[in-house]
């Protein structure tokens, strides 16, 4: 067995949507390096349990790094110090007896805090909603050979598909922007031949549902590429611009 | 209670296109006018949902989880099966068919199982039109790999994220419907209870898991898509919101619920390393491909495992089996793992865990090929354990994965309630006591895709649906009362043991005596130790905060509640279940190597209970199904 | 679709026109440095290149106006970038730092707004004090009769307020631009896996260079009290 060493919290603690939150301290000597970040909060929820307290909300689900569902600020950063990690992902093995963490939310206007360190991440929903998807029926497919994609465009189109929408590009980002999630999504299915034909008007709407969500602009700050539990690229972003505004200045013919 | 299965007379080939050829239509411009609703929004129901809201019925939906994609379809890594033969190695529908339900240890209904290998390739091309990026030959076509239980090729893949891409692909197909307003989606809202009206299931009473508001919705039919049970066992590579609520109290209502005890455990996943465990994380079967399984030969040998040389190492899967080698069945990975170990000769800390060496394969093909098809899986195992396994070893042992047990459903997966439908790993359908890899994803897919969307107007249509009713009918209020009072309960019991620990300690007993390998007096310990640990949740639970507010310990009270109604069932089911078959195997039957031997006389059936209470002991009664084959020949399975 | 007008004002819309005018005023900073570096041409070089300038009439008026419009558009879209922020986060974190790696997140980009008003604000003085200041006529070698700009130059920089703020916000303006020479042609979406590095790397450079070109010009004429051996006089 590993040894337990000791950790200093401050976590954000807020009731409700339109309560005043604030961070409270909290201390835990059970912390085991084999422990993820979540486990050490789960084994830091059954101490305030034990001692009559409310428990912290987090959001999580599979744990594994691929639902999105985790979501924590800590130390300022989305998911934590390691790249291309989430929250669930992180292990205690990076940090040191003695350390202080800070645990907040993500913030963006766009993404309402419920309670703790729970937030309303439903505008991303909302942005797929608009567009992200190609229109066709069940049971019309032609058969899946007959659409031979190139094997990097697929490979790039993965790239882009991986992205799990838990929401660190808006919480990383200075501006609060949805960018690179609008735009990974945008890059995943334009650049194959079975999102083509809509690319266009996918494109359009899905930029307008981003805005329209009260997400920020994006100034190329390339924070959220550093968050990206993926390492989704901001050439996302880049793409995203260009079939923007090749479809603006095209209209509505072709 | 009615088992009728419904399955369409005919050859095994036509029966599926015969019974479409003969079911009942909605006409379009009435389809508007039905309510369904679809709780679960993973392969299953984010499949079904889409599907039936194209076809223009008014669909409601439901979901956990703050967003439909990230139910917990999303986590399958390895692959997804079809008998598309493109790599000409031979298959056929029959062979994907056979192989499935030979994987299955024959429990599984004939007619069921072959129209899944029917619809696998049309999934196919579903997903490929959707713009899941699967991968792809340099040529431009699609790619694929081999999966345990199989001697062809013919699972597709997307990396290690097969699940994913398919969930997100059924999800956009959601949202463009969400979008229509075809589909009203309730994200954050859980299942509680089923309302049955006349015998025929009319709604369900959900909790909003934000306010805490309890709420009542009414629809011509129900389409239960929850997941699997995995969950009972607390330790499982479930992801952590998976339960059985909805099923259960589905079950509580009069659904029969089918072979509970054929639980799969999966042989490859990163062992066990403290009591704060919360979940084990499965490393894809894709690694077996490369990957070969050993343990020293020697007990107790702590020595490093590069240092072992080659004549000391016990591939015992190989040896065992030469015919399949490292890419046997499930079970059978498993419970040789098992077995190796209760020898002695397990590795790692705990002496719980076995290897799985790529140390040949990087030799063969180099680093960077093996990084292209694994990066991905080993980024996650160094991550979690600490240890490279480019350069030693993984270590690994079996975890609780799937449930091919499920609510009892007829060839139309409906289930003895008229009514209510149920699809995906919630049902018992198609996989019989073991389920090969990449099959989960394909059923999902394929009930929600290709089989609900049709047999569900077949039964609106010649419902008779009493159309005078609405939520505020006794049947709901009674319901919603029953849903509110359980969670007053709850949370009036204020005891001081947490319901972590309750779900920990049932997980144990579970492990231990309804796992991997069962038999007489461990399943009748287990049934005794579940019933005083229930007792003990009713008497000693504490669950903090309140009803009306966001509050995660009082959901997962209400599910552990469940699993310990859940896990006395499974017991008896064992129990009761007095051969070995797929993944149930009872240690009073089998070979001297471990492998399981059937009783084929007596056990060839689909077993069913029915809920009739609970007072201290779980009250069900068992109802057979008897599996006719006609079509295949029952044998021993052998992958040697 | 929308029209094109209204794509230009949507966030995407605004990003491009932020790059196209950013690189209409990169353009206008390199001409203007050339120019500036006629001081250490001859005698009149630098009164020359100025007259020249100012003998465009029409053209000249045009590509002031261009100018003109380059500045106010990429300070307007600037300034509301940079007030949407607040907006869009209306309750700011504790901590937050960046995770480092591929992020171009740093003082000089957050402060993209910051820099750009002092550069504005330092804008007016700066045209108040050359272009409209008062000056000395001088007969130029083609005959013709100038200003003498050179002599506000060579005066206002031996004031050591004026030749250490010019300094600083050239300073200013060199971290404006590591960000903003990147962050232009990302706008205009030329974003690629190799080139875009290069690309930062040569605005790096280009920011430096830039930099260096101007603050050297009131730094030497202040340091050697306006008789530094390079300038003619
Ligand atoms: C780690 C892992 C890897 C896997 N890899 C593979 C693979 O490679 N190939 C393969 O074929 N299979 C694989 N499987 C199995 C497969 O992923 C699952 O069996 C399958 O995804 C189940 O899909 P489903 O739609 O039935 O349910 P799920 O995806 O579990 O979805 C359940 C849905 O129901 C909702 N829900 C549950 N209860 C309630 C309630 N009470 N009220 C409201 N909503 C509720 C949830 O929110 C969720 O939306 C894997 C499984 C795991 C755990
Ligand atoms: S809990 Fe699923 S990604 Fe972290």
């Amino acid at each position: 067995m590993a040894e337990e060493f000791t950790i200093n919290l401050k976590i954000w603690r807020q009731a409700g949507p339109d309560q005043p939150g604030k961070l409270v301290d909290y201390t835990l000597d059970t912390v085991n390096e084999h422990m993820s970040f979540l486990e050490m909060l789960d084994v830091l929820n059954e101490k305030i349990l034990n001692e009559g307290g409310d428990p912290i909300e987090f959001d999580y689900d599979c744990r594994e790094g691929i639902c999105g569902s985790c979501d924590l600020m800590i130390d300022g950063r989305a998911h934590g110090p390691k790249a291309m990690t989430c929250s669930c992902q992180l292990h205690m093995r990076n940090y040191n007896d003695g350390d202080t963490i800070t645990v907040e939310p993500f913030r963006a206007r766009a993404f309402p805090v419920i309670k703790d360190l729970v937030v309303d991440r439903s505008a991303f929903d909302r942005i797929i909603e608009a567009g992200g998807y190609v229109s066709i029926k069940t049971g019309s497919a032609p058969d899946a050979n007959s659409i031979p994609v190139d094997k990097q465009v697929a490979d790039t189109a993965f790239d882009y598909a991986t992205c799990i929408g838990c929401g660190a590009c808006v919480a990383a980002c200075p501006n609060s922007s949805a960018s690179l999630f609008t735009g990974a999504k945008l890059a995943h299915l334009n650049r194959l031949p079975q999102g083509e034909p809509e690319r266009k008007k996918r494109t359009v709407a899905m930029v307008e549902q981003m805005e329209e969500e009260g997400f920020g602009d994006c100034s190329n700050f390339a924070e959220c590429e550093a968050v990206c539990p993926k390492g989704i690229s901001i050439s996302a972003i880049a793409e995203m611009r260009r079939n923007y505004m090749k479809a603006a200045l095209a209209g509505d013919e072709a | 209670m009615n088992l009728e299965s419904n399955v369409p007379e005919g050859p095994l080939k036509d029966k599926w296109s015969k019974h479409l050829n003969d079911i009942k239509l909605v006409a379009p411009n009435n389809k508007r006018k039905h309510n369904v609703i679809v709780v679960g929004t993973g392969l299953a129901g984010g499949s079904a949902a889409a599907s039936l809201a194209e076809l223009g019925y008014n669909v409601t939906s439901f979901c956990i989880q703050d967003s439909a994609r990230r139910a917990h379809s999303i986590a399958a890594q390895g692959g997804i099966n079809a008998a598309k033969n493109y790599p000409n190695d031979g298959d056929t529908i029959w062979r994907l068919f056979y192989d499935t339900i030979k994987g299955g240890d024959y429990r599984s209904r004939e007619s069921n199982t072959y129209r899944l290998a029917q619809v696998s390739n049309e999934i196919i091309d579903q997903a490929v039109a959707q713009g899941v990026p699967f991968a792809r030959e340099y040529g431009g076509l699609l790619a694929n790999r081999s999966f345990g239980g199989a001697q062809v090729s013919r699972t597709f893949y997307a990396r290690g994220q097969t699940g994913q891409q398919l969930l997100l692909g059924a999800y956009q197909a959601m949202m463009r419907q969400t979008h229509n307003g075809n589909i009203d989606l309730h994200t954050r809202h859980e299942m509680l209870d089923l309302v049955v009206v006349d015998g025929k299931a009319r709604g369900i009473i959900t909790r909003d898991l934000v306010s805490g508001e309890i709420k009542r919705w009414m629809a011509d039919a129900v389409v239960l898509c929850t997941g699997g049970y995995g969950n009972v066992f607390y330790l499982s590579t479930n992801a952590k919101n998976s339960n059985v609520t909805a099923a259960w109290r589905c079950h509580k209502r009069g659904a029969g619920f089918a072979n509970p005890c054929y639980v799969q455990i999966h042989p490859t996943c990163i062992p066990v390393s403290g009591d704060y465990q919360s979940k084990l994380t499965l490393m894809s079967e894709s690694l077996r491909n490369d990957g070969r399984v050993w343990v020293p030969k020697e007990k107790e040998d702590d020595r490093h495992p590069n240092d072992i040389p080659e004549e000391e190492r016990y591939y015992y899967l190989e040896e065992k089996y030469p015919a399949f080698g490292n890419l046997v069945p499930r079970d059978v990975a498993s419970r040789n793992a098992k077995i190796v170990c209760d020898k002695g000769m397990g590795v790692g800390p705990t002496g719980r865990a076995v290897y799985l060496d790529f140390r040949d394969a990087i030799e063969r093909e180099g680093e960077k090929t093996i990084s292209e098809k694994y990066g991905n899986l080993f980024d996650m195992y160094e991550n979690i354990t600490g240890d490279n396994p480019y350069k030693q070893p993984m270590r690994i042992f079996p975890a609780v994965h799937y449930t091919m047990g499920g609510l009892w459903v007829d060839y139309n997966l409906m289930s003895n309630i008229p009514g209510l439908f149920v699809a995906g790993e919630a049902n018992f359908s198609d996989h019989g006591a073991n389920r090969l890899g990449a099959s989960a994803l394909m059923q999902g897919l394929s009930d929600g895709y290709f089989i609900i969307p049709y047999t569900i107007g077949n039964y609106i249509a010649g419902a008779e649906l009493d159309k005078d009713i609405d939520i505020k009918h006794e049947a709901f209020n009674e319901a919603a009362e029953n849903a509110q009072s359980h969670i007053d309960k709850l949370l009036g019991v204020n005891g001081d043991k947490s319901v972590v620990d309750f779900h920990r300690e049932l997980g144990q007993i579970m492990w231990d005596k309804v796992g991997i390998a069962r038999n007489e007096e461990g399943l009748k310990q287990a049934i005794e130790e579940i019933q005083a640990l229930r007792e003990e949740f009713w008497q000693n639970v504490r669950v903090p905060g309140e009803a009306a507010n966001y509050n995660k310990y009082l959901e997962f009270a209400g599910r552990v509640a469940d699993f310990l109604e859940l896990g006395e069932l499974m017991a008896k089911d064992a129990l009761h279940r007095d051969e070995s078959a797929g993944c149930h195997l009872r240690e009073e039957h089998q070979t001297d190597e471990g492998e399981a031997i059937r009783n084929d006389e007596e056990y060839a059936y689909v077993a069913a209970w029915e809920y009739q209470g609970v007072n201290g002991q779980l009250q069900e009664k068992l109802h057979k199904e008897d599996l006719e084959f006609e079509f295949v020949e029952l044998k021993q399975r052998s992958y040697k | 679709m929308p029209s094109f007008l209204t794509a230009l004002k949507s966030q995407v819309g605004r990003k491009i026109l932020t790059g196209i005018t950013g690189i209409g005023l990169i353009i206008f900073v390199i001409l203007h440095l050339a120019g500036n570096l006629t001081l250490f041409g001859d005698y009149q070089a630098f009164n020359v290149y100025t007259y020249t300038l100012e003998s465009l009439g029409w053209i000249l008026y045009i590509l002031e106006a261009g100018l003109a419009i380059c500045f106010l558009l990429h300070a307007y879209i600037g300034i509301s970038i940079w007030w949407n922020r607040r907006k869009n986060r209306p309750e700011g974190y504790e901590k937050y730092q960046t995770k480092g790696g591929p992020s171009h997140n740093t003082w000089a980009s957050r402060s993209m707004a910051l820099t750009g008003v002092v550069i504005l604000v330092f804008l007016v003085i700066h045209l108040a004090n050359f272009k409209f200041a008062d000056t000395n006529m001088i007969t130029l070698p083609n005959g013709e009769t100038g200003r003498n700009l050179k002599a506000v130059v060579m005066e206002s920089f031996q004031n050591p307020w004026y030749a250490f703020g010019y300094s600083f916000v050239l300073v200013l303006l060199g971290l404006h631009l590591k960000h903003g020479f990147w962050s232009a042609f990302t706008s205009l979406t030329m974003k690629h896996k190799k080139y875009s590095a290069i690309i930062y790397g040569i605005g790096i450079i280009f920011a430096i260079l830039i930099a260096i070109g101007f603050l050297f010009i009131p730094l030497y004429i202040y340091f050697t009290g306006g008789q530094g051996a390079l300038i003619a006089y």
